[in-house]
C-alpha cells in the first residue's frame, strides 16, 4: 500500500475544545480529536476518502484515526489535534528542558482498509498504557 | 429565566473574559452572553462526565468510596513512597496551588505544572533574556501592529481579538480594527491567518531563522538572500518595516515557537528581535497562555519556591530541574514511585511512554470531571469547579489576577480542590 512522508503539526482545534467540555468519553470529543487533516492534493496521491481510516506512524509509534480533507495544511504537511491519539506518536526525550517536540514530527502516512477501527480512548489505555 | 448575573468570569483558557453574563436556573446554567463557543461548552456540560463519587481502585477495578477513606488512601500512597510527584495545577486556582506546594514539601516530592509542555521553553527563554511585557488592556487601547506568531487565536483563544487585540476601539486606537495592522505568521493556513491582513507562512522548523533575519534586518545590516524559511526577502523587509515603523507593536506566540525545533532558543530568538525593536518604537511580546490558571501556577511556585516548574524538594528545600524533575522526565525514565495529580489529564496528553509509567505507580487524581488519568488513577476524589461551584484566584495570561466567582453550589459532600488538599495534607500529619 503506498505511504506518504509527511511532517507532523499538532495543535489546539476549537472543536476540540468545546468537545473537551462536554467530556473526554464523548463520541463528541472521539470524532473531533481523532483525525488527522491532510492536504487534498495528498489525498488524492493516496486515494484517500473523507473519514477513511489512515495510519499514522513516526519512529515513536503508530495510531489509526481518520482522514479529513484541508486546504489549511500544503501538501507534505499533516495536522492531528492534541490528545490521547497524538500522544501515541510522541517522543518522552525532552532535549534536557522538559518539553517533548510536538510540532515538526517526520511522520509516514499509509491508507488503510475502512474495516479498521479508530481505537477510543478506553482501547488506548487497555492496549497501550494499563499493564 | 431565573437568576442573571453579570461580569461572571470564564474558567476555560489564559483570555479569563470577565464580562460573561450568565443565566442560573434549577441548578442549570446558560450563558446569555459574551461568552465564546468553548465557554458556552464548558457552562452548559458543567455537570456532565463528572466524577460521581470518591473512588479506590480494588481487584482492578475502582470501587465507590467515603471521602474519609479517600483521603486516608491517598495520604497513605503519598507518606509511603520514596518521591511521589505533585503535578497539573494549571486548571484550579492559586488557593489550590499553594496547598500543593506545601504537600510537595511535607513528603519531599517533586512538583510541576504543566507549564512543563507548553511554555516551559517561554519561562527558559524569559530568564535568559527577559520580558518586554504589558497588560492586554494596554495592548487594547495602545497597539497598532498585532503579530500572532505560531499560535491560532481563532481556534484556542476565541474572544481574544474582540476583547483585546484586534477589533476593540481604544484609547489610541479610535477605529478598531482599521487602525490596526495584523500580522500571522504560521506554518498553516488558520482562521487566524486567514483574517491577518499579512500571513507570512514559513517552513516548519525555520522560525528561528526568520526571526534571526528580522533582527539583522531591523539592526541596519545588509541580507545577501532571496528567501529565508521559505519567506521571500520581500516580504520579510516589508514586516521589518512594518515593525520599525509602527507606534505600539505586540507579539503573541504560541506552542508554534516552543513544541518546534530549537524551543527555547526560538523563543529567546523572539524576545531578543522585541528588545531591540524598543531602540525604535515601543514593542512588547506575550506568550498565549492555554490553561486558564497556568500563569497562576508559575507565579504560586515562584513566589512559594523561588521556582516556576520541576521543582524537587526531596532534600528539604527546593531545587529546580527542566528535563531533570520534569514530569514528563521523572515519568518516562521511572524515577518517582508515586503520583498526586490535581485538575490536569496526563495520561492523555504524555507522551505514552510516560503515561504507561503513572499507570504502574499508584497515582492519586483531584478532578471534577473523568479524564483518562482518572481512569488509571487508584484513588479518584470528585472535586467542585474552580469558576463555577467555588471561587479562588487565577491569572490572566498577562498576569492579571482575578478573582473566579462561584455561580452555583456544588453537590452535598464535593469539595473545593483546596479543601480536598488540606485534608489530605492534615491526614498526611496525622500519618507520620
Amino acid at each position: 500500500m503506498e505511504t506518504l512522508d509527511v511532517v507532523l503539526i499538532t495543535g489546539r482545534t476549537d472543536k476540540q475544545g468545546v468537545t473537551l467540555e462536554i467530556g473526554k468519553t464523548s463520541m463528541d470529543y472521539y470524532e473531533s480529536v481523532a483525525v488527522v487533516e491532510l492536504n487534498e492534493e495528498d489525498a488524492e496521491k493516496l486515494g484517500l476518502n473523507e473519514n477513511q481510516p489512515v495510519k499514522v506512524e513516526t519512529e515513536n509509534g503508530a495510531v489509526i484515526v481518520r482522514c479529513k480533507y484541508s486546504k489549511s495544511v500544503k501538501p507534505g504537511l499533516a495536522f492531528m489535534p492534541y490528545g490521547p491519539w497524538t500522544s501515541l506518536l510522541m517522543t518522552h526525550n525532552t532535549e534536557g528542558i522538559s518539553m517533548p517536540s510536538y510540532k515538526g514530527v517526520k511522520a509516514k502516512i499509509t491508507p488503510q482498509e475502512e474495516k479498521m477501527k479508530v481505537l477510543t480512548i478506553e482501547e488506548i489505555l487497555d492496549q497501550f498504557i494499563r499493564g | 429565566m431565573g437568576k442573571v448575573l453579570k461580569d461572571v468570569v470564564c474558567s476555560f483558557c489564559g483570555c479569563l473574559c470577565d464580562n460573561l453574563e450568565i443565566a442560573v436556573e434549577n441548578g442549570k446554567i446558560n450563558p446569555v452572553s459574551r461568552a465564546c463557543k468553548v465557554s458556552i461548552s464548558r457552562f452548559v456540560n458543567y455537570n456532565k462526565d463528572r466524577v460521581p463519587y470518591p473512588m479506590i481502585r480494588e481487584k482492578g477495578g475502582l470501587v465507590k468510596t467515603s471521602l474519609d477513606e479517600a483521603i486516608n488512601k491517598a495520604a497513605e500512597i503519598l507518606s509511603r513512597a520514596n518521591w511521589p510527584l505533585i503535578y497539573g495545577l494549571s486548571s484550579s486556582v492559586c488557593e489550590a496551588h499553594r496547598k500543593c506546594v506545601e504537600l510537595a514539601e511535607l513528603v519531599g516530592g517533586v512538583i510541576d505544572q504543566t507549564a512543563t509542555v507548553c511554555h516551559a521553553p517561554t519561562i527558559l527563554a524569559f530568564q535568559e533574556i527577559g520580558e518586554i511585557h504589558a497588560t492586554l488592556g494596554e495592548i487594547k487601547n495602545r497597539s497598532d501592529l498585532v503579530i500572532f506568531w505560531g499560535c491560532n487565536p481563532l481556534d484556542a483563544h476565541l474572544n481574544h481579538f474582540v476583547r483585546y487585540s484586534v477589533t476593540p476601539k481604544g484609547l489610541y486606537i479610535s477605529k478598531g480594527r482599521k487602525d490596526r495592522t495584523v500580522v500571522a505568521v504560521d506554518v498553516r493556513e488558520t482562521r487566524t491567518t486567514r483574517v491577518a491582513d499579512i500571513f507570512l507562512r514559513i517552513e516548519p522548523g525555520k522560525d528561528y531563522e526568520l526571526l534571526s533575519v528580522l533582527r539583522a534586518l531591523i539592526n541596519g545590516k545588509e541580507i545577501d538572500l532571496d528567501k529565508v524559511a521559505g519567506v521571500s526577502m520581500e516580504e520579510i523587509r516589508e514586516l521589518a518595516e512594518k515593525m520599525v515603523n509602527c507606534r505600539y507593536g505586540v507579539i503573541f506566540f504560541g506552542l508554534g515557537l516552543t513544541m518546534s525545533r530549537g524551543k527555547h532558543y526560538n523563543v529567546m530568538a523572539a524576545l531578543s528581535l522585541v528588545r531591540d525593536l524598543n531602540k525604535k518604537t515601543r514593542f512588547v511580546i506575550i506568550p498565549m497562555r492555554g490553561h486558564y490558571n497556568v500563569k497562576g501556577a508559575g507565579v504560586v511556585l515562584g513566589w512559594q519556591t523561588g521556582y516556576p516548574f520541576a521543582v524537587d524538594f526531596s532534600r528539604g528545600y527546593p531545587r529546580y530541574g527542566p528535563g531533570e524533575f520534569s514530569a514528563v522526565n521523572l515519568l518516562a525514565n521511572g524515577e518517582v514511585d508515586a503520583a498526586l495529580i490535581l485538575a490536569a489529564d496526563p495520561a492523555a496528553n504524555f507522551p505514552v511512554s510516560a503515561s504507561k509509567h503513572l499507570a504502574r505507580i499508584p497515582t492519586v487524581v483531584i478532578d471534577p470531571k473523568i479524564s483518562m488519568t482518572s481512569l488509571i488513577a487508584d484513588v479518584v476524589i470528585p472535586s467542585a469547579v474552580s469558576g463555577i461551584e467555588a471561587e479562588g484566584t487565577a491569572y490572566r495570561m498577562d498576569g492579571v489576577p482575578i478573582r473566579l466567582r462561584k455561580i452555583i453550589d456544588p453537590e452535598p459532600g464535593v469539595l473545593a480542590d483546596s479543601e480536598v488538599l488540606q485534608l489530605i495534607i492534615d491526614r498526611v500529619k496525622g500519618v507520620r
